[in-house]
């Protein structure tokens, strides 16, 4: 008996001896290794100027700098570019470069560099993402080979924003001139990691930048696989096929945590769900019905029952987490408070209508929509879903109001500037009114587009910031949408990765720090 | 033998025409529209028409038909709208994979297949024969899909002795062969339990057993070689539909196949990638098919082809 113990007791020590260097070398960050990251879809594009997906994004984001950047918190940074001014009009921003950073085709970067990338936005080109640049930018002039001064065509307070975006991402000229459109297929950065190949269905395989300006890499190699299926990618995670996978769905997330074998996390994104009123059609045109419609969805409830929690309610159009969102109060369940104003609309026992909702294009939308359906039909609102594959809802809302067969529809909007302005007005300004702009709920608010507009014209964040409160408010009193919620990204890693970045932005990458136990 | 198959061959030559035809007009009249997916939710409409513009798609139908047959003739299937990826090669890319996971499943289904109905054959109503009926009414019923995941969380997550999906060695076959093969062993084997049922009754084969053959040889050389042809048959439209894609086992272990990149093809309304594997696929289909005659003339040389 007695022996038995000692040798228990001994193997603990020896046990606790071993295990020491480990428990050390696990929290100093290590270099070398492969991440194999699985990823939901394929990108669209490598070219960053005419990426419009997540994947497409995250991968760039990998392989690019920009001349500021967002931290993991939306922040902006100096990227390329060290320091700023901006003149006191607004409508110039002079920007000093950083020295010495090559592309990874040895081209150095420069002014010129900058130049080259802004023109083409604003050239015939076209790029997808042009109408970024093209409405706001005069032209660039090199000031001196590492000073670049911007002249814009109206004052902007987005700016810096417009530069952070993924599309602003810095290229090669001489890969540009070279491949034209098809870029994106030999896409050619400063950024970390260095593009190898893209198996179109397969992968995106990344090495390290050895010349990376902010110092070697730890990670030797990357690759992103395309793992369509939920399940799938899930279970790779646990087979430690993958490193690191994202869009885990709620129903799992609760047994991963639990299990602890691999790490999960779910981040507030900063996409917004809600479902659109058209404005053009009958009963939609009474503000009363839309605030009724407000009163009558429990959002908390879908928050909870829906999405496990992983989503958090929004007073408006905007998510938390854009500069410029303001906490305004927004719309409580109160189906009594539904009613009477539906019977001061002249709609005492509801009506009948529509409801348009893709069906998984975002997390749990048709779910969602189901759940706002059977909401207002208990406050006698009769809405029929309607559902199809993306092309088809796409072709289905964007038509002009005589053609448009939508009541309602269910969108989700992420503003990839990550400022409240573009999550109001490309889709609720008279101006940008389909076919002009992406407002298929054709609601206009001459208030609302004029506090935009001092918005945008602010040459200072806090006057920015009010004007972008007051429009918030004024979505309240006056809806555009049934406001619902934001969606939490999850991210599920392997316990030996570190320093991954899950961007509110619903991309998820990793830079030059992210490291993995060997 | 010869002219037949190149009078096959030549069949091809409508088949193609008539499948491309068919599949563009199909394609054209779902809605939505190439352009405005690929631009997205962000992008105006003079975006999307710019894309429309740049890959024709703003030309009459006729025209733009008339165009990608034009062109495909001369070899050139275009670029991918999507991702402006060579569809020759995207196609070439796949079919590799494709050819991969149909040779290894349609061993695994003819190894299962042929062994559970030659045993069940020659004993029948024992408790062999019995549970591997049962077990091929599982295979067929079972969803492919259901049957992936579970030998992932098997193989892959309880045991680690493969990998969960994906591509790279010849290991990452093995799941999906056997996912995907399993119904079609399931097929096999009640195709070849039947066809040996019947054939093993047949006066020849008494003849051969009381000549004094071992049973061996009379099952093996006699019997099995003549029950072949519908099995033949059987095999051939398995292959055949096999090369067509396997979406289902392509998605759950995330292999970059035919079947995928018809299918995603559809969603984004890729036209040419989605003709350009309907061209393929169809091929394929005809050419499995001419293979299976033919090798109905090597079982039964009573059968001649003129």
């Amino acid at each position: 008996m007695r022996r038995t113990w000692w040798i228990f007791l001994s193997a603990l020590l020896i046990g606790a001896v071993a295990l020491l260097p480990c428990a050390w070398a696990a929290s100093q960050p290590q270099s070398g290794g492969t991440l194999v990251y699985g990823a939901g879809a394929d990108p669209d594009s490598l070219d960053p100027a005419n990426t419009d997906s997540n994947p497409g994004e995250a991968v760039g984001r990998m392989m690019n700098n920009f001349l500021v950047r967002f931290d993991a918190k939306l922040n902006l940074l100096p990227d390329l570019a060290t320091k700023w001014t901006q003149s006191k009009d607004g409508m110039t921003w002079t920007f000093t470069l950083r020295k010495g950073v090559k592309f990874h085709d040895g081209t150095p970067f420069n002014a010129e560099v900058v130049k080259y990338n802004f023109e083409r936005f604003l050239g015939s080109e076209k790029p997808l993402k042009a109408s970024l640049h093209d409405p706001i930018i005069k032209s660039v002039e090199v000031v001196d080979e590492y000073t670049v001064k911007f002249n814009l065509k109206v004052p902007f307070a987005f700016f810096l924003n417009n530069l952070a975006h993924s599309a602003t991402a810095m290229v090669s000229p001489a890969a540009h001139k070279k491949w034209g459109k098809d870029l994106t297929l030999h896409p050619v950065g400063t950024g970390p990691f260095k593009f190898v190949e893209w198996v179109r269905g397969d992968r995106v395989v990344l090495e390290r930048n050895d010349e990376y300006y902010e110092g070697k890499p730890r990670l030797d190699k990357i690759i992103v696989r395309t793992v369509r299926e939920d399940s799938a990618r899930v279970l790779g995670l646990e087979a430690g096929d993958y490193d690191l996978i994202v869009r885990i769905p709620p129903e799992e997330v609760g047994r991963l945590m639990r299990e602890g074998r691999v790490r999960v996390y779910a981040e507030q994104s900063n996409r917004a769900l809600w479902v659109k009123f058209n404005v053009t059609k009958k009963p939609f045109d009474d503000i009363r019905v839309r605030q009724a419609l407000n009163y009558a969805v429990d959002k908390e409830s879908i928050v909870r029952n829906i999405y496990q929690g992983l989503a958090a309610v929004i007073p408006t159009l905007v998510g938390p987490l854009n500069n410029g969102y303001a906490p305004v109060k927004g719309y409580p369940y109160d189906p009594a408070k539904a009613k009477q104003l539906l019977a001061e609309a002249g709609y005492p026992t509801g009506f009948k209508t529509n409801l348009f909702t893709p069906k998984g294009r975002y997390l749990k939308d048709f779910e969602l929509a189901q759940a706002v359906q059977q909401q207002l039909s208990a406050v006698g609102v009769e809405a029929a879903l309607e559902t199809s594959d993306w092309g088809s809802y796409l072709a289905a809302l964007r038509k002009p109001p005589a053609e448009n067969k939508a009541d309602m529809h269910l969108l989700g909007w992420s503003p990839s500037t990550a400022e409240a302005r573009w999550g109001i007005y490309p889709i609720s300004a008279c101006d940008q009114l389909y076919p002009r702009g992406s407002n298929l709920g054709f609601y206009c608010n001459k208030a609302l587009d004029d506090l935009i507009g001092k918005a945008v014209a602010s040459t200072t964040l806090k006057a920015r910031d009010q004007n972008l409160r007051e429009a918030q408010e004024l979505l309240v009193k006056d809806p555009a949408a049934i406001y619902l919620l934001a969606t939490k990204e999850t991210v599920g890693m392997s316990l030996k990765l570190h320093g991954v970045i899950n961007s509110p932005l619903e991309l998820v990458y990793v830079d030059k720090d992210t490291w993995k136990d060997r | 033998m010869l002219s037949y198959i190149l009078h096959r061959i030549l069949m091809l030559v409508p088949v193609l025409f008539g499948v491309t035809l068919v599949s563009f007009l199909l394609l054209h009249m779902v809605p939505g529209d190439p352009a405005e997916i690929l631009a997205g939710q962000e992008a105006t409409k003079e975006a999307v028409d710019r894309i429309r513009a740049e890959y024709g798609l703003d030309q009459p139908l006729a025209v733009q038909f008339v165009r990608f047959v034009w062109n495909a003739v001369r070899g050139d299937l275009g670029i991918s709208i999507q991702s402006r990826h060579p569809v020759g090669e995207l196609l070439f890319q796949r079919l590799r994979f494709t050819l991969q996971l149909s040779l290894a499943s349609i061993l695994v289904a003819s190894a299962m297949g042929l062994v559970a109905g030659i045993i069940s054959s020659t004993r029948q109503y024992s408790i062999f024969d019995n549970a591997s009926m049962l077990g091929a009414l599982f295979g067929i019923s079972m969803p492919i899909f259901w049957l992936g995941l579970l030998l992932i969380l098997i193989f892959a997550v309880r045991l680690h002795w493969l990998p969960s999906g994906g591509t790279g060695t010849l290991r990452h076959f093995i799941l999906p062969a056997i996912a995907l093969g399993s119904a079609s062993a399931a097929v096999i084997a009640r195709m070849t339990r039947a066809s040996m049922l019947e054939v093993t009754r047949q006066d020849y084969i008494r003849t051969a057993r009381a000549t004094g053959y071992r049973e061996r040889v009379v099952i093996f050389r006699h019997a099995l070689k003549n029950a072949m042809i519908p099995v033949l048959t059987v095999f051939g439209l398995e292959f055949g539909y096999m090369l067509g894609g396997a979406v289902l086992t392509e998605t759950v272990f995330s292999l970059p196949g035919i079947g995928r990149l018809l299918v995603e093809g559809i969603f984004a309304r890729d036209y040419p990638v989605v003709q350009g594997a309907m061209i393929l696929v169809a091929t394929t289909f005809v050419l499995v098919n001419l293979l299976t005659d033919v090798a109905y003339a090597f079982f039964d040389p009573r059968i001649r082809y003129e």
